[in-house]
């Protein structure tokens, strides 16, 4: 029976194995979704016959207390505007989402609302599948007035426009800021680093038995990006559609990180996967990761480990921190009821006392400057030192250049890099290909 | 009984077939089709489905790609690295398991336990037990001391480190068709081939080995197969990167970076049937050998 089964069905066996891997995958979510999206449309239409209410999905990856939190707020919505009914639904992990979103994208099947990557919106309305904002934004009904729209924070307000046209509304934003161990600090009588000299020295001081000075995440392309800025280059213009990085500044950052790596002084996460986890078991001085990773480490810290937040370092005085994290976007396959409540609802989301209750809950930060100016929080910060340093640093943030391709250049770049810190390619080299590759990349 | 095909029996026939068949064409036949037909697309929308050029571009690029030669390199070592490897491991634990031990039983769940762990999980626990500093794998050789070794950190290792997991996650399966294949064997043989004066060694030789024959070809076949299509434990074990430096850059790995990160769908069609066509090959050259060698009784 078995050698029958072999013989007859070899053929078809590894038909079916060969792309399980890549279409299996599209298949069954699509699939998925078009039974959730059946059972949608049937409840749209019991709603139509009793009129008005709407009910709109909210696509999103968050999970655990943050999906707690962005929970309650969908509830306290939902009470407060009888009409419509928001539904929160948690598709996994960025990437799952990013590929739900394209698998249903395809299908026609997009919810009204989604969170969605920044990096990833340039291929949604290139696409043509996200739908602009400025006319909800400016109604005189359900907008936001002048004051309002200039209260989000500029950064991201900028991250959140392409040419003049908003695509999407800033919520689990993030930066990077610097995690230092106290005690190790204070052993060897030095202050909280300011500088990227003042690292360097650390870690030179430092670095002994089975302590590191200075810890990068595996995606340190931040950093390379922040150091580049303070140097006054440029990474990519976005405006240019063109990768500059492998410019004199940027050779000149990379080697300042690389030396540090060579040298035994600094390390990446590497197979531990975040910092959070090595330096919380005390084996680095200090490191740089999102802000967002402060939970993470009050969770991988070991008893007794005394550990404090500042700001990205400067060089030589000059300051430049990468702002990052994820948006909130709207599609426009949905009808215009629905996408006037999922405008209401980010609205909402954003306004200053939710933004506000989010980053004290997420550890991301609020969006509007005035709820930095919210007693809540400020009570919350002077409780929480070590979020303060995040939004200290708004005025010094920047974003990576948000371009199509812009997935392929991390790629490209994540690549070079780390052959530049395995040995084996020089910073130059590894730039100037990384430059050219991503330029080829671009230009698609 | 009558043997030769009437309407009716043929009808019957085509109506059992019926329902295996609509899921395959509908999630696979499809599927293949119409990658290879978007392999082709050089200008198009993917969401609308307007193709504007078709050209063999794709191919043209792919092939061009340095990174797409590594993967096609890093696969070939990876299926050389655990497919042999993985036979003559799940063959002689399979026939240790099917000789007269006590806790017979125990040991086969014990050996198929991995093939049924998430290979999420599976990653998880060995990206520990690889961890420079604190792994088991380096206390381990820290005993004949070797000094500790860069597992998933050093290009040079990730590869051996990804087929150490992926033989040990392999070797359930295997030894599972292996002992199946192994119980077929009629006793009368052994008896006859001890009569004879024939060595354990003869017996196995002479008697198991043609006799296993059909289930060797067939786990080296699904074993190749699988090879070819690693994909989850890269992800899961060097968290979500190709390994350092591209050294565990694998087929599929292109194929998802190139689908779902990068937004290419064409090239990541055409690589997906680069691999289709590689894989097709290779088991015509299995059937081809197999032929040759494998006894069918």
């Amino acid at each position: 029976m078995k050698k029958r089964f072999l013989l007859t069905t070899i053929l078809s066996l590894f038909f079916l194995l060969v792309l399980s891997a890549c279409s299996g995958e599209d298949t069954t979510s699509t699939e998925d979704k078009e039974a959730k999206d059946a059972e949608k449309t049937e409840e749209n239409k019991d709603n139509e016959e009793t009129s008005e209410p709407v009910e709109i999905e909210f696509w999103h990856a968050m999970s655990g207390p943050h999906e707690e939190a962005l929970q309650s707020f969908v509830e306290t919505f939902n009470s407060e505007n009888e009409s419509i009914t928001v539904k929160a639904v948690n598709q996994g992990g960025y990437d799952d989402l990013e590929q739900k979103i394209m698998a249903s994208a395809k299908a026609k099947t997009l919810p009204t609302m989604s969170q969605a990557v920044t990096g990833v919106i340039p291929e949604y309305i290139n696409n043509d599948f996200v739908e602009p904002l400025n006319t909800y934004m400016e109604d005189e009904e359900i907008g936001l007035s002048e004051d309002e729209r200039n209260d989000f924070m500029e950064i991201f307000r900028e991250s959140s426009k392409w040419d003049d046209t908003y695509y999407s509304v800033p919520f689990s934003k993030s930066t990077r800021v610097m995690f230092y161990n106290k005690t190790i600090l204070e052993e060897n009588g030095f202050d909280v680093p300011e500088t990227w000299q003042d690292v360097r020295e650390i870690s030179e001081a430092v670095t002994k038995d089975n302590v590191i000075g200075m810890g990068f995440e595996n995606s340190f392309e931040a950093e390379f990006q922040a150091i580049l800025k303070q140097l006054g280059g440029t990474y990519i213009d976005e405006e240019a559609k063109e990768a500059q990085f492998a410019s004199e500044k940027g050779i000149e950052a990379m080697t300042f990180i690389n030396d540090m790596i060579q040298e035994g002084i600094a390390r990446t996460a590497g197979e531990d996967q975040y910092m959070s986890n090595p330096f919380g078991r005390g084996d680095v001085a200090m490191y740089i990761g999102s802000s967002a990773g402060i939970p993470h480490i009050a969770g991988a810290a070991e008893e007794g480990l005394e550990w404090g937040v500042t700001t990205n370092p400067t060089w030589e005085g000059e300051g430049a921190t990468t702002f990052a994290g994820n948006d909130i976007v709207m599609f426009n396959q949905s009808e215009d009821a629905e996408k006037e409540a999922a405008w209401k609802f980010m609205k909402y989301l954003t306004s200053p006392e939710v933004t506000a209750e989010w980053a004290m809950k997420s550890g991301y930060l609020p969006v509007r400057s005035s709820a930095l100016e919210l007693e809540e929080y400020k009570t919350f910060l002077e409780e929480n030192p070590a979020y303060a340093a995040a939004s200290q640093q708004v005025d010094t943030g920047f974003f990576t250049a948000r371009v199509t391709g812009g997935d392929a250049v991390r790629n490209i770049v994540l690549e070079e890099l780390d052959k530049i810190v395995l040995g084996e390619k020089t910073v130059e080299d590894g730039l100037t290909s990384a430059q050219e590759r991503s330029n080829e990349e671009l230009k698609k | 009984m009558d043997l030769n095909p009437t309407k009716k029996s043929t009808l019957k026939g085509y109506l059992y077939l019926l329902p295996a068949l609509l899921i395959l064409i509908t999630f696979n036949i499809y599927p293949i089709i119409k990658s290879f037909v978007m392999s082709l697309y050089t200008d198009f929308d993917f969401f609308t489905g307007e193709v504007f050029a078709y050209g063999f571009g794709n191919f043209v690029e792919i092939f061009q790609d340095p990174n797409f030669r590594i993967a096609i390199v890093n696969t070939v070592i990876f299926v050389i690295g655990v497919v042999p490897l993985s036979i003559v491991l799940s063959l002689i634990i399979s026939l240790f398991l099917n000789s007269k031990i006590k806790f017979r039983g125990a040991f086969r769940t014990i050996y198929f336990l991995p093939y049924v762990t998430s290979v999420v999980a599976i990653s998880i626990v060995w990206s520990w037990i690889f961890h420079y500093d604190y792994g088991l794998l380096n206390y381990f050789l820290s005993w004949f001391g070797i000094d500790p070794i860069a597992w998933l950190r050093d290009p040079q290792y990730a590869m051996p480190a990804l087929i150490i997991v992926s033989v040990w996650k392999g070797l359930g399966f295997n030894i599972m068709i292996m002992l199946a294949g192994l119980q077929t064997i009629d006793e009368q043989y052994y008896l006859a081939a001890k009569v004879d004066g024939a060595s354990a060694w003869h017996r196995f030789k002479s008697v198991t080995l043609p006799l296993l024959s059909p289930t060797l070809f067939f786990v080296s076949i699904i074993s190749i197969i699988n090879g070819f299509k690693v994909f989850d434990e890269i992800f899961a074990l060097f968290d979500g990167r190709p390994g350092p430096g591209n050294s565990a850059l694998t087929v599929v790995y292109y194929i998802y970076q190139k689908f779902y990160e990068e937004w290419q769908f064409g090239l990541a069609s055409a690589a997906a049937f680069v691999l289709f066509i590689i894989i097709f090959l290779f088991t015509i050259i299995q059937l081809v050998l197999g032929k040759k060698f494998v006894h069918y009784n």
